[in-house]
């Protein structure tokens, strides 16, 4: 779990020029509890980030922490493994233990949010004349057919909320793992504004890290 | 706590707090900073030494004895955590000398600078502004063979950290041209300043307008 920064471009020796995010950390990722299947029916691994003041958090909260000994984290998210050997309480994650560069990884994030937003914005419908006669310019149009099925189905793409949501970016390169300032570079735009909170994950390739069917 | 003789005068009021629950070899004291910036939360955490965080944890460490942190208006808490922490900070500040934190927000301008500074060892910029006429010897990955010139009046710089670019103006052919380069790449093999034309604005694109005699430049 990481923090957004901001973004900035590196030249390649070539000159090309990458476009990437500086994604930071703050005090955290301490592992806090480890599931298995025979506690709890599955193998996770739970990893708390961003230290707090105590009176921030709730004394469940609090407590559940200190059970394992563990600074006050104010966000606590869960890590499903295949194998949940060599993970304990209290164990820090380093980021350069578990990433290199030129490694792809998954992140995942809350999208900005957009408030409600009609069909062009939100699901790319495209507007009808602007001249010419027409009385429906930015308007959805038809929402259905006729008698059968007289109804208009469920799921149909009408105006809404728009963006606040969690959604993940896949196979993003990290450019450089940086130690001393304790930053990862990661190729490409992510989601949110800087301080967003994100989840990066190795990548879920099929054929690599997921075996086929 | 040794270094709590440093602190300024308004550090040092007693907090009431939540007493501390932790267990002996993982206890936490908590000060309450003064400006509630997201990036200023000093904490000192003190960790027994089998710990396998211990190097992580202590790393973060902020000494508190520095006269640039006090400004920041920490205050101590507890005076049980005083002479619990006597020894420690003793024994450690000792070792090794910390290095501050970095704060997450200056995080962008460090990594702009470092990457300036490493452009500017292999190749420096002059300073370039508005109204210069500059000459900018380009290489071009595909032709080595020879560096392309371009000649012109800086329109405009947007500054941009590493990805500072000027706007090259000039009339190629009878026909109008402008050309942004960054001028941190490591393409550009030499920027040099001909002259200079006194110019009242920061940006000049009302040259577009006017004659191309103004924008030409042998």
């Amino acid at each position: 779990m990481a923090s957004k920064l901001g973004m900035m471009s590196l030249f390649e020796p070539d000159g090309t020029v990458v476009p990437v995010t500086v994604v930071g950390f703050h005090e955290g990722n301490t592992v806090t509890q480890v599931k298995t299947s025979a506690t709890d029916g599955y193998d996770a691994v739970q990893v708390g980030y961003r230290r707090v003041r105590e009176k921030k958090l709730t004394k469940p909260e609090t407590c559940h922490l200190q059970k394992s000994g563990i600074i006050p984290l104010r966000h606590l998210q869960e890590f499903r493994l295949t194998n949940v050997e060599g993970f304990e309480p209290n164990q820090m994650l380093v980021f350069d233990e578990i990433f290199k560069e030129g490694d792809f990884v998954d992140v995942a994030g809350t999208t900005i949010g957009k408030g409600f937003q009609g069909g062009i914005k939100r699901h790319n419908f495209k507007r009808g004349q602007m001249t010419h006669g027409s009385k429906s310019h930015r308007a959805l149009g038809s929402i259905g057919a006729g008698t059968t099925p007289g109804r208009v189905y469920k799921g149909k793409k009408m105006p809404g909320r728009m963006g606040g949501t969690r959604t993940k970016i896949r196979k993003l390169r990290i450019v450089r793992v940086d130690k001393e300032l304790n930053v990862v570079l990661i190729n490409g735009a992510l989601l949110g504004k800087p301080g967003n909170l994100l989840r990066i994950t190795p990548a879920k390739i099929v054929g690599v890290n997921i075996p086929k069917n | 706590m040794a270094t709590s003789s440093h602190l300024l005068p308004q550090a040092l009021h007693m907090i009431p707090r939540i007493p501390n629950l932790s267990s002996k070899s993982l206890g936490v004291s908590w000060f309450l900073p003064r400006a509630s910036s997201v990036n200023s939360r000093i904490s000192v955490s003190r960790v027994s030494l089998n710990h396998p965080g211990a190097i992580e944890s202590r790393k973060r460490r902020v000494i508190i004895a520095k006269a640039e942190e006090s400004n920041e208006g920490e205050t101590e808490a507890d005076l049980e955590d005083v002479a619990e922490t006597v020894e420690d900070t003793g024994v450690e500040e000792a070792k090794t000398p910390w290095k501050p934190r970095t704060k997450l927000g200056d995080v962008m301008g460090i990594l702009n600078k470092k990457a300036i500074e490493v452009s500017e060892s292999v190749r420096p910029v002059p300073e370039i502004r508005t109204g210069d006429i500059v000459e900018i010897k380009l290489e071009v990955p595909e032709n080595r063979r020879r560096l392309s010139i371009y000649k012109g009046i800086v329109m405009s710089r947007q500054n941009a950290g590493i990805h500072t670019t000027i706007r090259i103006r000039r009339i190629i052919a009878g026909i109008g041209v402008e050309i942004v380069f960054p001028i941190y790449s490591p393409n550009i093999k030499e920027i040099k300043v001909v002259s200079h034309r006194k110019v009242r604005r920061a940006r000049l694109y009302y040259l577009r307008d006017k004659l191309p005699r103004l924008s030409t430049f042998k």
